[in-house]
């Protein structure tokens, strides 16, 4: 005796129907729509850890980023008939075309797609049936885009019972009903009026499947089963009904390609097994159906009391009161629409009225809550998966690190030993470009923070699987992906950002392979402002020395052979450039300074001066680089006082053609005009140059001198300009001479201040 | 035809609701006058079993009027919320008239809205020579509604004092409406409900008292989804306002209508309709109820004084009378838009030039 049961995949009345159908009658081998190949992994059903939602993945171990996945939820009528046949003992298998064959056909398909050009996109989309009854495999690289909108063919049949939509009408007619004893038959005797009446030509992967089914059917019969229980979509059904002789089916079958596949269970989230991830045979709310599931005679009451306990945890006034009418709208508003229940549209149209004051925002919060909900299953450990997947699964759990539907923020604090440990696990996740966590930017000094967000998504696993081919732990396959990926590289920006990432995952041997890259590069590289562009990243990461015991020390090495390099040629690269360029290294200048400052090693600095020095008194060298240059040496108290003035004198000097002063000067002046408001000497000798200026001459550098004024700040421009106001040389600021103060008078005040700090004397 | 100015709208649709009544056979909560669907029908519109046409009197989301008609039959009230000229009080009108057949129980919310108004008052005289009686106590509309069990409407409860909207809460949550002087109470008969009108805009006037507010269901009613939608108001509260007034005028063109829809949902939503121009947004409102003036407006204008054609000419005035609200700032804004979207229009060169010459 054969049953053959049409459901709809993932529904909760589905669910419950198949559950109570196989427990009165009682089969004795259960098919389920699904690849055969992962009929290993059905033992794994029922057991106390794995959790759904789960998927089972399939995947191409040469290619993993060509897989599928087959989604169950606890009310996946295909669960719950696997999961009788593991309770009671009884054989239960997948019937689907096997997704060896599956998969070479794509791959054909693809190829020939391919081949025939652009000219034929798409010219082959079949008329399926909606996923829904269809197919419930959740493929990850689609060969051809999801088909076009088209009309689902139950909707004939939703809009013949009054309803605009088909996916309404099965819910009211099939998920919603209790106890309907012959509902299977008369799905049946619908999908199959539907194909008669629509007949549309199959595709040939259709047609495979559904032969393929019936290939399984047979098998069974001929081991002597007596009932056969088969579970598949609604739309398939007919067609195992009413079977075709057993030779057209293996004239169909004949000479299928094939590929190697593998599959595993992976732990599934709500939200992916809801519509708008994409998912073909997806469902508007798997929250609402996995309450429908667990409490099918619910009213709505109960449903509204998870309602308001979720807006009291979001600090909302929630009373008992709001929930009773909320209740009593929503069973008004059913009856109005001649519903024997309230759905999850009257419930949430009561909840929008009743408690949140007509406002659809908060309505927001129930849907990502409750509607669709956060939830992500869960695999045992003991099942077998690849091995990096392992060492993450372990690492997860040592760390307590849990994979999460929702993001979750966490602040590390890296003098702490496992936050640590956290932190490289996921530097090193994030250098195999596994995405589950971000890093984002932490307020605050110091570098012992970091803040992390991370939200697991299923596509993750595949990435995983994909990585495995590096190695079988994280640190190894880490390490060696980055390797490569600095052996790839050419250009020095990208092994030096590499190497900054690298560092705080505290992979020795890659870091020493990526400055060894980039000592290569360098060496090889004789284009100074590519060091220069570098520099200053790595010396951030040498500031990691302070809280990671890491290879800092390494990195210094590499520093100083940098700056020696650049020092030796910077000179000759700031001779005859043009004013953008220099303005470009100017910014170089800057930043490079700071990285020597950083640095605060006395060698590298006295380097560094000197070349500053060749630079100032280099002819050649583009007057504002110069400038900028002097300005330094006098920051560093190199040049003062009267060598300064000389200097700068030097440098304005009317010998000097004025754009090239105003050039010098602007390098000069570069970032802060407080130099110029202080030492009087300097502003005598601006202000002069300026008074010596004739008027065509002033004209043409007043850009120039703007520019330069532009950047100072306001405050800045300001004092400047009451300082002009003030009169010519006007000293502004009087410096008090040390012995000028009373003591005797200062005494007389210090009780006073004493009472107002609060001090008794 | 009647000689008042305007009829309820139990009087003008009085025809469509004996009708209804007829056909209508289901259910009918205690003192309706029509079953629950049957008011939605008279809402929306439909057909009847006999092909008696319903006309629609609120063109939109049917479920919004489901959840409202479905309140009423609660013991909740009804809290119809939206910007000005959404047909808030267009729907209470219409739901108090299907439900009671009466939408005359109505007090019009004001700043100065006394407790008197609300709950009771009193005839002095009567209440000096006799002393306090029944016979002395002024009846509002509240409590004639309660002791007859029909829908009592209030207009703009928001702009009701705080005060005297909490006096609202005895008369939901109990039922009851006490007279201590007599030592007496009035409680509500089976049918009776409250209807309240608020504008999204003045929500900051009187907030409700949170305790107020849980007796309320809350539909918000939002301004229309398309703009054929709008435009299908527009043209029928047009039709059913030239019957009304017996104006001369022709009927206006479609065309007319929408280009007055499209200025107003332009400026409303600040980009114009093919998305590509953002424009400022004036002060006012610039509802379909504004929309539906400016028209009646525009063809009182041409039957009386022009040529009994809706022209550009005859909107323009009320048009710019409903943009600009405030003569700075909006002024500048209507001219902005004038002259980068109505100016570059080809069909729109009338309107352009009527307006210009009116600012």
């Amino acid at each position: 005796m054969i049953h053959i049961l049409g459901i709809r995949h993932h529904g909760p009345g589905s669910a419950k129907n198949v559950k109570e159908f196989l427990e009165k009658v009682q089969p004795d081998i259960v098919l389920v729509e699904g690849p055969p190949e992962a009929d290993p992994l059905l033992k794994w059903v029922n057991h106390a850890e794995l959790k759904p939602p789960v998927a089972i993945l399939v995947y191409q171990p040469d290619d993993p980023q060509h897989s599928s996945f087959y989604p169950f939820a606890e009310f996946s009528p295909e669960w719950q008939a696997i999961a009788y046949a593991r309770r009671n003992d009884i054989h239960v298998r997948f019937m689907d075309l096997p997704m060896t064959h599956h998969m070479a056909l794509e791959k054909e398909t693809f190829e020939r797609l391919k081949q025939d050009g652009e000219n034929k996109k798409e010219g082959e989309q079949p008329g399926d049936a909606a996923p829904s009854v269809n197919n419930y495999a959740f493929r990850n690289n689609e060969v051809a885009p999801p088909p076009a909108v088209r009309k689902d063919p139950i909707s004939w049949l939703a809009e013949a019972a009054g309803y605009d939509d088909g996916e309404k009408w099965w819910e009211h007619m099939f998920e919603h009903r209790h106890g309907n004893e012959q509902v299977f038959d008369a799905v049946t005797e619908a999908m199959q009026v539907l194909r008669e009446e629509f007949a549309q030509k199959e595709s040939r992967v259709e047609q495979m499947r559904e032969a393929w089914m019936r290939k399984t059917i047979r098998q069974a019969e001929k081991e002597m089963f007596q009932t056969i229980a088969v579970i598949c979509g609604a739309w398939h059904a007919p067609a195992l009904v009413n079977m075709p002789k057993a030779k057209d089916d293996n004239e169909l079958l004949k000479g299928l390609p094939k590929v190697k596949v593998e599959c595993t269970w992976i732990p599934w989230t709500f939200s992916r097994l809801s519509y708008y991830s994409g998912y073909g045979a997806g469902i508007e709310s798997p929250g609402w159906y996995d309450h429908l599931w667990h409490y099918p005679k619910d009213d709505g009451t109960r449903w509204m009391a998870k309602v308001a306990k979720l807006f009291r945890t979001k600090q909302m006034d929630t009373s008992v009161a709001h929930v009773i009418e909320a209740v009593r709208l929503a069973e008004t508003l059913a009856s109005m629409r001649n519903l024997y229940k309230a759905g999850l549209e009257e419930l949430n149209e009561a909840t929008k009225t009743v408690l949140c004051n007509g406002e659809d925002v908060l309505m927001q919060l129930i849907r990502e809550e409750l509607i669709v909900s956060n939830r992500i299953g869960d695999v045992p450990t003991e099942i077998p998966k690849p091995p990096l997947q392992l060492d993450i699964e372990r690492t997860q759990k040592k760390l307590r690190l849990p994979a999460t539907a929702d993001y979750k923020d966490y602040t590390l604090d890296l003098r702490k030993e496992n936050d640590l440990e956290r932190s490289i696990f996921l530097h090193r996740l994030q250098l195999l470009e596994i995405k589950w966590g971000e890093r984002h930017d932490v307020s605050g000094k110091g570098t012992f923070k970091e803040l992390w967000r991370l939200q697991w998504h299923p596509e993750i696993s595949i990435n995983i699987i994909e990585k495995g081919n590096w190695g079988n732990t994280v640190a190894e396959a880490a390490e060696k992906f980055v390797i490569q990926k600095a052996k790839e590289a050419d250009a020095l920006s990208t092994v030096s950002a590499l190497l900054g990432n690298t560092i705080p995952a505290e992979l020795h041997q890659a870091v020493e392979v990526c400055i060894q890259c980039i000592n290569n590069l360098a060496a090889a590289s004789g284009d100074v402002i590519q060091l220069m562009e570098v520099l200053p990243g790595l010396v951030q990461v040498t500031r990691y020395g302070s809280v990671r015991k890491t290879d800092a020390d390494l990195v210094l090495g590499i520093v100083n052979s940098m700056l020696t390099r650049i020092c030796v040629s910077l000179p000759t690269a700031c001779t005859a450039v043009s004013d953008d360029a220099a303005q470009k290294l100017l910014e170089l200048f800057f930043k490079l300074n700071d990285a020597v400052n950083v640095l605060q090693q006395s060698e590298i600095t006295a380097l560094w001066q000197q070349t500053l020095r060749s630079i100032a008194a280099s002819d050649n060298a583009s007057p504002m680089i110069s400038g900028y240059a002097t300005r330094l040496l006098a920051d560093y108290k190199l040049l003062e006082g009267d060598e300064l003035v000389r200097v700068f004198h030097f440098s304005m000097s009317s010998g000097t053609p004025p754009d090239k002063a105003a050039s010098w000067l602007e390098g000069f002046l570069k970032g802060s005009g407080t130099i110029l408001l202080i030492d009087n000497d300097l502003w005598c000798l601006v202000n002069n140059w300026v008074d010596t200026l004739d008027e065509e001459t002033f004209t043409r550098v007043l850009p120039l001198l703007r520019r330069t004024f532009a950047g100072f700040s306001s405050p800045e421009r300001k004092k400047i300009g009451e300082k002009v106001k003030a009169g010519g040389s006007g000293a502004v600021v009087k410096q008090v001479a040390e012995n000028a103060i009373d003591e005797e008078r200062a005494k007389q005040g210090i009780p006073v201040i004493m009472q107002l700090l609060g001090i008794k004397n | 035809m009647s000689s008042l100015l305007r009829q309820h709208a139990e009087q003008l649709f009085a025809q469509e609701l004996e009708e209804l009544q007829k056909q209508d056979t289901g259910k009918r909560p205690a003192n309706w006058k029509l079953t629950p669907q049957g008011v939605v029908t008279y809402l929306i519109g439909g057909k009847l079993k006999n092909g008696f046409e319903v006309t629609p009197k609120y063109i939109g989301n049917k479920r919004l009027m489901e959840i409202a008609v479905a309140t009423l039959t609660t013991d909740r009230a009804l809290l119809l919320y939206g910007l000005p000229g959404t047909a808030k009080s267009w729907v209470s009108e219409h739901l108090s008239a299907a439900v009671s057949g009466d939408s005359t129980m109505i007090v019009q919310g004001t700043a100065g809205t006394s407790e008197e108004s609300i709950r009771y008052g009193w005839n002095y005289a009567r209440l000096l020579a006799e002393g306090p009686s029944e016979k002395a106590l002024v009846e509002t509309p509240v409590m004639r509604a309660m002791k007859d069990g029909k829908i009592v409407r209030i207009e703009e409860l928001t702009r009701i004092g705080a005060d005297v909207q909490d006096t609202l809460i005895t008369i939901l949550s109990e039922k009851t409406l006490p007279v201590p002087e007599l030592n007496m109470e009035v409680q509500a008969v089976k049918g009776f409900n409250v209807i309240a009108t608020a504008n999204n805009r003045d929500k900051g006037v009187n907030e409700l008292s949170s305790a107020l507010k849980r007796r309320f269901n809350t539909v918000i009613l939002p301004v229309p989804d398309s703009m054929e939608e709008e435009i299908d108001i527009v043209k029928r509260r047009v039709e059913s306002f030239e019957k009304v007034m017996e104006l001369p005028a022709e009927p206006p063109a479609l065309q007319e209508i929408r280009r007055i829809v499209t200025i107003f949902r332009e400026l409303r939503s600040g980009v114009t309709l093919d998305g590509k121009t953002r424009i400022k947004t004036p002060s006012g409102t610039l509802s379909t109820a504004e929309a539906i003036s400016v028209v009646n407006n525009g063809l009182a204008m041409a039957a009386y004084f022009g040529d009994g054609q809706l022209k550009a000419a005859d909107l323009a005035a009320g048009i710019i009378g409903s943009v600009v609200k405030d003569p700075v700032q909006d002024k500048l804004v209507w001219q902005e838009y004038l002259e980068t979207v109505v100016k570059p229009r080809d069909e729109w060169k009338d309107i352009y030039r009527a307006c210009r010459d009116l600012m």
